[in-house]
């Protein structure tokens, strides 16, 4: 695989924004998402998150649709096509109709954003462009972004912009990778350590109307770094304050406490205690590993470097070039749950190589 | 209907890189974008290559990064073959020009000019096949790497040959670069979907009474081929299977079955069902333009087309894809077009072949019988 970079920072290998958008669009389940280009590049899309929603246990069916551009429509231009099939979608009356462009309808000049703002039914137009328009990670924020201002205005009292107390939202779930069920799950328990609850999932598993809730929660979780401009967004239009990332690895679990109680001005001793004494008992658990020769898959220089080595070096794992190979999963395990799952595959492999 | 709900059949680049893929000896470098390549390497499992094009080189021209890929690639490989996408085919460069130092295989095929067959059969023939070096033996067509029957269709067809003395040819597409240079004069194929029309067709071995006519058409052609074997074989097949299914048909109603496929395998599901199970065809939906002689196909390739199929008909079975199963709410599913995902399949399952006969009607009887036994006693 050649991967030659140009002398510009763009990524050859960063997927399709399509992708990115999709993973976003489809995670609010009455929408319907049209794709303008060839029904291929929607199916593409369709066909991996309905195989990621197997993987999740789920049978539900994103609703995508493909204008269905053909080598006609690519020679005598699209926008008709496009019109027609927003008309089409907009007699079943969906929740809210997306609209996102790709490399074709791009290249043929077709204007995605005039034809969305004339259907006469409210459309929101995602800019994506295929990978004319960035790569999975933009497509992904660009909607995010973009579905955020469907939500209604903040409400703002004389004591300021109305919020729920106690209640944060979770922004930019991976819906696309295989925990992020769990995932969820552990991250609504470190926060019910601080008896805090989730306002909303956004985009997961959501209707139109649930988005109008966003504004209301008292704080903003991104998933992970990546996703600050759309944290920098929300903050700007809701006033709300963000953590920048799902919690990683045993300190980075306790900081992630430490952090929302911060923001939020409670006191995280009491939860802080909690975690610390389920760490020890996982630890504890994991005991007959100590002394273990072992080597990790991942160079020193690698972000996630040091949350290996501070778990690692708890285990009590010896580190030598002769110690058996450990996989770290990608993404990085959240919190302490997926610290513990990520112990037992470690456990498993170890076990597998003695025997 | 101007637009396509969930889209259920992938177009013809991923067509034109899954024949390609399919001979060792042969670099497939998919000219476009990481988004293009993702998806047919995720399918195929295979080492595929791409130039990965970004914006800027679709504004000053790809040429650059297409040698810098081909030329190394070429290093190691036998052959390049170059798929177009659908971008630089509207860009319009001329790839053979540009890459005119190089032995390349080059074929266009853009998602928007068709269908998944349209760009394999389109591969197929511009690959560099020598005709007539093989008279000896029969060329096997049909394989393609995304069906999950791939693997053990080729070998029910190069056993059946084997019974039958006769040496298996060119695979198309499972086979390496060189045996390109000695194709048969003769042709069998297990999928009729996937006729690329190198050789004369003897026939097909997808279904009993199309391996019958096959078998008697290679005789003709080869004549110490031995026929007994197989002939025998045949009607121990269909005796096992009218066996099991008079079993059946002795405690419940023949099903009523909807069908979502490629023609050929659409055809096959519904004759084989109405022989030995007498079972109710209440639709049959073909992915591609079904072939002339499936008469009670027609083509859907939307989701929400095929959902409302099965509600309308409510069929006790449904045969199709993982995203037929999706729609198929309480009736019984038998997987029978790619993909199949949400199960381990991890034996070489024919749909062709005498054995492919069998399998079939296993998966049918079975997942009849256990759909009859979910049903509440009245």
């Amino acid at each position: 695989m050649n991967l030659n970079p140009l002398p510009l920072s763009t990524s050859r290998t960063g997927g399709c924004t399509l992708t990115g958008a999709l993973a976003v669009t489809t995670g609010i389940k009455d929408s319907v998402t049209i794709i303008h280009g060839p029904p291929g590049c929607a199916h593409h899309n369709f066909s991996l998150i309905h195989a990621t929603l197997l993987d999740n246990d789920c049978m539900g069916i994103p609703n995508v649709m493909s204008s269905g551009m053909s080598e006609h429509d690519v020679i005598f231009g699209g926008e008709e096509a496009l019109c027609k099939v927003i008309r089409q979608v907009a007699s079943e009356d969906p929740g809210i109709i997306f609209v996102l462009s790709t490399c074709i309808s791009e290249m043929i000049g077709d204007d995605v954003m005039a034809v969305s703002k004339d259907a006469e039914v409210q459309v929101c137009m995602v800019p994506t462009g295929g990978f004319l328009g960035g790569d999975f990670e933009k497509g992904f924020s660009q909607a995010l972004i973009a579905v955020s201002n469907l939500a209604l205005p903040v409400i703002t009292t004389p004591g300021g912009v109305l919020k729920n107390p106690g209640s944060v939202n979770l922004i930019g779930e991976k819906n696309l990778e295989y925990e992020v069920k769990q995932n969820f799950i552990e991250v609504k328990r470190l926060l019910s350590l601080l008896n805090l609850t989730i306002n909303l999932r956004f985009a997961h598993d959501i209707t139109r109307n649930d988005i109008n809730q966003l504004p209301f929660a008292s704080l903003n979780i991104l998933r992970e770094p990546a996703l600050s401009g759309v944290g920098d967004h929300l903050q700007s239009i809701s006033g709300t304050p963000y953590v920048s990332s799902f919690p990683l690895g045993i300190s980075g679990t306790l900081s992630f406490i430490r952090d929302v109680a911060d923001r939020l001005g409670l006191a995280p001793d009491e939860a802080l205690d909690s975690e610390i004494k389920n760490h020890a008992e996982i630890f504890e658990g994991f005991s007959d590993l100590v002394g273990t020769l072992v080597r990790f898959n991942i160079p020193p220089e690698h972000q996630e470097y040091p949350l290996i080595m501070e778990i690692s070096n708890k285990i009590g794992f010896r580190e030598s070039s002769c110690g058996t190979v450990l996989t770290v999963p990608y993404p990085f395990p959240v919190g302490t749950s997926g610290m513990k799952r990520m112990l037992h595959l470690w456990r498993r492999t170890l076990t597998c190589r003695a025997a | 209907m101007p637009g396509c709900l969930n889209p259920v059949w992938p177009c013809a680049l991923t067509g034109a890189v899954t024949a390609l893929s399919g001979f060792s000896g042969i670099a497939v470098v998919i000219h476009g974008s990481s988004g293009c390549y993702f998806y047919p390497a995720t399918l195929l499992h295979h080492d595929l290559h791409s130039t990965f094009l970004v914006e800027q080189e679709v504004i000053f021209g790809t040429s650059e990064r297409l040698v810098e890929v081909v030329k190394n690639l070429s290093r190691t490989y036998k052959k390049v073959a170059v798929v177009n996408s659908c971008v630089p085919s509207i860009l319009g460069e001329d790839v053979r020009d540009i890459l005119s130092e190089y032995h390349i295989i080059f074929v266009d095929s853009p998602g928007f000019v068709g269908d998944f067959e349209s760009g394999y059969l389109g591969a197929v023939r511009d690959l560099p096949v020598c005709m007539g070096h093989g008279k000896d033996c029969v060329n096997i067509e049909g394989i393609n790497l995304i069906d999950p029957f791939a693997r053990g269709n080729q070998r029910e067809a190069e056993r059946l040959l084997h019974l039958m003395g006769v040496s298996a040819g060119t695979i198309f597409c499972h086979d390496s670069l060189e045996s390109l240079s000695s194709t048969a004069d003769f042709t069998v194929t297990i999928n009729p979907d996937l006729s690329a029309g190198y050789g004369h067709g003897l026939g097909s071995f997808l279904g009993l009474p199309s391996i019958r006519k096959t078998v008697s058409a290679l005789a003709d052609v080869f004549c110490s081929a031995e026929t007994a074997g197989i002939e025998n074989e045949i009607q121990v097949v269909e005796e096992r299977i009218t066996k099991a299914a008079d079993k059946y048909l002795k405690r419940f109603d023949p099903p009523s079955v909807a069908i979502f496929s490629t023609g050929s395998y659409a055809g096959f599901a519904s004759a084989t069902l109405q022989q030995y199970l007498d079972a109710d065809i209440v639709f049959c939906g073909s992915r591609n333009e079904p072939l002339p002689s499936c008469t009670n196909a027609v083509k859907v390739t939307s989701l929400a087309e095929i959902g409302a199929a099965i509600r309308e008909h409510a069929p006790d079975l449904v045969l199709g894809s993982t995203f037929e199963r999706s729609v198929a709410g309480t009736a019984a599913f038998v997987g029978l077009t790619p993909p199949v995902r949400g199960e381990f399949r991890l034996s070489s399952k024919p749909l062709a072949g005498t054995e492919g006969e069998l399998s079939f009607m296993e998966d049918v009887l079975n997942a009849c019988m256990d759909h009859q036994q979910r049903k509440p006693v009245q």
